[in-house]
């Protein structure tokens, strides 16, 4: 089911009467998320994201704007009404019942024309149990599983009344690292089986860019970037997006273009033809730097990390607006061990800002 | 995953929904609040009446249909019972053996709950696991050997059989004992390391923040002073050492008959009016004593 | 050393405490059992050097007096009907008052308000308003003057006076009077800890149930309830064990007669039952305390154990 959020907008009051400020935690979203298809949003904490995904569940309601699933308007429906599954956060399973009641819970609320026989029941929650592969725990309580065991349990319990979307909000949060690795693989894995339209909320880019098949990414309630990961990557439209997509992060310079180049410092290191002469904020990805004795941008090394396949370079630059500039190259190149390193850039790894509002400069790139 | 149950709904069917989700919500909110106020007056009800009967003259309270709103208000009650059941002495009996009783068992329950928080001696453990053993035993069955040990102490009619039999509770010792704990031990070993006296230690550190845990029991024993009506009346029959409850009792169940209703009234309200005062004063400290303890003060 | 000089100030310390204990609550202890073996134990006599047989003869005869059993039967009987229901109503109303918010510390603090009264004070106000005024003393076709404000409440809508608690009233109305100031009494403890463990439950829980469009009625039985099971066993607990020990409320409406005029003891119980003997027949009363004791003790057991199996989560 493909789901529309139009001019969706959250405004909560001020706690604080007498300041009379209202926060506002999703301005203004619009956006078409097409059926069957695994989406993040992304974002810092305090951006929004799960506020919108609570307004999709219906547990909470939207100050202005429209949700609609599929053709149907279901902003005034509550979330009892709209058939989405949620997971969250820290799972919310009955801690009094044992893995097969929470996943029967749900089913048991049907009533009417929905209303299930004991037996289909029992098949549709083994069902959702084998395809999150714990249908060998069901007679275990939520306290006598692991943290990675619960996620999959709450999922199975989200999944099993065939939700029109299935909601998931940081799913990999309360996760240790080895087992977030194989969890989020299992979330691309039954969202495909299912074919249900998901949507995950995280603050982890790198989570997000792994599995999702389109990425949201917001910042104080406002959305900056929509699009596929590799493609919000490549091509972000602002600052923001640029610094907080990427591991290691994108490294800053302070820099200006005039007649058509770009200088970083005293030294011009790349052509950027068809940009204005101004001040400009410069981003170059860390695998956009290529070592060469002869390189424009002359760098201070400090040291050099070798991880096997890369080399990770770490070095520092006056113009640089963080003490370390980190590159990763790939581990043929030799670095000499000298008191500086000189790089050539990269053209499409080189990304330029405008310093009054980080938009993005665009160039060709030849 | 096809699905049955969620055929596509129409814009109408999603209005009629959302229409009878308000309702519904309204609905629910309405009888809710009807039930809440209705248990309320219920709750509020006796002491409306106590209020109104204490006032009213005894043929307006005799009336076949009742007023609910006192035609005259009449204080002579409260005079009245103050007089019949010498309830002016009473009350000074009540306040002295309620404030003593506190001062002492407050002393009692501190040094003893410091003495399990903060100290290490043989058989700590076992002596604290034995006291609470006693909790489980019901007041009446110490009650029966009390009242023979109290009269050979030769101690009846007299504010000490008052007093001194309740100046231990197990519990409160309990409850000290786990808010002393909840202080970092650090801090003690700090002061120690100061030179600072035990003593001064408790007084300084400890008892300041164990101060709410102090204020709920001090209120709680108050209480239990104001409300005691058995071993009283077990072991001081003199007016001279009667409780005030005591005094509500004996003065109106003596005469025959006909009660006195309004001015039976007026001293039960004479009795009530403290504890309501102490409530709306203290409510925070009773109501977290309470659901700490569980007791009836 | 600081070790060594702590354990003589230790006992320093606890010593009023300790003191006072073995007088009071220790020294009790053993001699509640030492009277209640001995048959047909008296105090009064036994200073005068009377020995008595050593057995269980006073628990046989309490268990066989027609009037420790009624004491006995009452009490049950109290038990049985209040703990039910004022937990019930406890439960309802701290339900629906954590479900507002106008209004919600106001009502709160009225629950409360019984709490802090005097439960013969209160017992003599709801005396009075179950009373009928006038001459109840004459013949049965003498004209009531006033009927007291529960029995014009009722023939306000129609029914008829009862007479409740005066001289020829039923032992049925007599219990229903204490069953009503009893669960009056009771409710506010126990809403207090109810409310105190409904805003403890995890508000994900409910909102979890309402995605999965769980009615009302389910959400009540399938989630409130278990998850505040804790509490409800607690609240039951002190509840029975308090209705085992019931004796003031009784005394606050029926004067120490324990009962209407022309029945008097009629609705005495344990405790009162204890009270009567202490004076003159510590025997009996020792048996009768351990026996309220022995009851008080395994219902708690029961409760614990039944609590146990069905909390565990």
């Amino acid at each position: 089911m493909k789901i529309v959020l139009q001019n969706l907008t959250k405004v909560f009051p001020s706690r604080n009467k007498k300041a009379g400020e209202e926060v506002i935690a999703v301005n203004d979203f619009t956006f078409e998320i097409p059926d069957g298809k695994l989406i993040g949003l992304l974002g810092p904490s305090g951006c929004g994201k799960s506020t919108t995904l609570y307004m999709i569940s219906g547990l909470q309601k939207p100050t202005g704007g429209k949700i609609f699933f599929g053709d149907d308007d279901v902003t005034e429906l509550s979330a009892e009404n709209r058939g989405v599954g949620l997971v969250f956060q820290n799972y919310a399973l009955y801690p009094h019942m044992t893995v097969k009641q929470n996943i029967l819970f749900p089913l048991q609320n049907l009533r009417g024309a929905d209303k299930l026989s004991k037996e289909e029941m029992l098949e549709r929650a083994l069902y959702a149990a084998r395809l999150v592969q714990i249908d060998n725990l069901m007679d275990r309580k939520p306290s006598e599983l692991s943290g990675g065991q619960q996620q999959r349990v709450a999922i199975a319990r989200a999944l099993v009344k065939m939700p029109k979307v299935l909601l998931l909000d940081e799913p990999l949060s309360n996760l240790d690292a080895r087992l977030r690795l194989q969890t989020r693989e299992e979330i691309r894995r039954i969202q495909k089986e299912t074919g249900i339209t998901t949507i995950f909320v995280t603050h982890d880019q790198e989570e997000a860019m792994s599995i999702s098949d389109l990425i949201v990414v917001m910042k104080l309630g406002v959305v900056q970037q929509i699009g596929q990961p590799q493609e919000v990557y490549d091509d972000p439209q602002n600052l923001f997006v640029a610094k907080f997509l990427g591991t290691p992060p994108i490294n800053v310079f302070d820099g200006k273009v005039e007649g058509g180049r770009l200088y970083i410092g005293d030294a011009a290191v790349l052509d950027v033809p068809g940009v204005a002469d101004q001040e400009v904020t410069v981003g170059i990805r860390p695998e956009g730097f290529v070592p060469d004795e002869n390189g424009p941008l002359v760098c201070r090394l400090n040291s050099v990390e070798v991880m096997g396949r890369d080399v990770s370079v770490v070095s520092s630059h006056p113009a640089a607006q963080t003490p370390a500039i980190r590159s990763i190259i790939n581990a043929d190149c030799k670095v000499n061990s000298g008191e500086t390193v000189s790089y050539t850039l990269k053209p499409h790894k080189v990304l330029l800002f405008s310093k009054t509002d980080e938009s993005r400069i665009y160039f060709e790139v030849k | 995953m096809s699905s049955t149950n969620h055929v596509t709904m129409h814009e109408r069917d999603m209005r009629r929904v959302s229409s009878r989700q308000t309702v519904g919500k309204i609905v629910s909110k309405v009888m809710v609040y009807t039930f809440l106020i209705l248990m309320a007056v219920i709750i509020i009800f006796p002491f409306y009446w106590m209020l109104i009967s204490s006032v009213k003259s005894i043929s307006e309270y005799r009336l076949s249909v009742p007023t609910l709103f006192p035609r005259e208000i009449l204080l002579s009650n409260y005079v009245d019972a103050f007089q019949q059941a010498n309830l002016g002495r009473l009350f000074l009996n009540t306040l002295y053996v309620g404030l003593v009783s506190t001062l002492l068992s407050l002393v009692i329950t501190v040094l003893s709950a410091f003495a399990f928080a903060r100290l290490e001696f043989k058989g700590k453990n076992a002596l604290f696991a034995a006291l609470l053993g006693t909790m489980m035993i019901p007041g009446e069955l110490f009650t029966i050997t009390n009242y023979a040990t109290v009269n050979s102490f030769g101690w009846m009619d007299s504010f000490t059989v008052l007093i001194v039999p309740f100046l231990v509770s197990v519990f409160y010792i309990y409850l000290l004992r786990q808010n002393f704990l909840q202080i970092p031990n650090e801090l003690y070993l700090a002061a120690k390391v100061d030179g600072t006296s035990d003593l001064k230690y408790l007084w300084k550190v400890m008892i300041p923040l164990a101060l709410p845990t102090l204020i709920s029991i001090t209120i709680l024993k108050m209480m239990g002073a104001w409300n005691s009506y058995v071993w009283p009346r077990l072991v001081a029959n003199d007016e001279k050492y009667q409780l005030i409850t005591n005094g509500l009792r004996n003065a109106f169940t003596d005469s025959t008959g006909d009660v006195n209703i309004p001015v039976q009234m007026a001293a039960v309200a004479i009795v009530s009016f403290p504890l309501f005062l102490v409530f709306i004063f203290l409510r925070k400290y009773i109501m977290k004593g309470v659901s700490r303890s569980g007791i009836k003060g | 050393m600081v070790e060594s000089k702590h354990k003589w100030k230790a006992w320093l310390y606890l010593a009023p405490a300790i003191v006072l204990l073995l007088i009071f609550t220790v020294w009790p202890i053993i001699n509640t059992v030492r009277m209640s073996l001995l048959e047909g134990y008296n105090s009064m006599s036994a200073v005068g050097g009377a020995t008595y047989s050593f057995g269980i003869g006073n628990f046989k005869q309490v268990l066989e007096y027609n009037y420790f059993l009624q004491c006995l039967g009452n009490t049950m009987l109290l038990c049985v009907l209040t703990v039910p229901l004022s937990t019930i109503l406890a439960l309802l109303i701290a339900v629906c008052l954590n479900a507002i918010k106008p209004l919600q510390r106001l009502l709160q603090t009225i629950f409360f308000l019984p709490y802090v009264t005097n439960s013969i004070a209160i017992g003599m106000v709801f005396a009075a308003m179950f009373n009928m005024v006038g001459s109840a003393f004459g013949g049965e076709n003498e004209i009531i003057i006033t009927a007291g404000i529960i029995n014009n409440v009722i023939e306000f809508f129609g029914g008829h006076a009862v007479n409740w608690i005066n001289a020829g009233s039923s032992y049925a109305a007599n219990v229903v009077v204490m069953v009503v100031y009893i669960v009056w009494n009771a409710l506010p403890f126990k809403i207090l800890i109810l409310l105190g463990g409904l805003q403890s439950i995890n508000r994900q829980y409910y909102d979890a149930a309402r995605v999965d469009g769980t009615s009302r009625r389910r959400v009540f039985t399938r989630i409130t309830v278990p998850l505040l099971s804790p509490m409800l066993a607690y609240v039951v607990i002190t509840g029975f064990i308090g209705g085992f020990k019931e004796y003031s409320s009784i005394v606050g409406i029926f004067g120490e007669d324990m009962g209407p005029a022309g029945a008097p003891g009629r609705l005495n119980t344990m405790v009162g039952f204890i009270y009567d003997s202490l004076s003159t027949q510590q025997g009996r009363a020792s048996a009768a305390a351990l026996i309220l004791f022995g009851i008080i003790f395994v219902v708690t057991m029961i409760n614990l154990y039944v609590s146990k199996k069905k909390t565990h989560y």
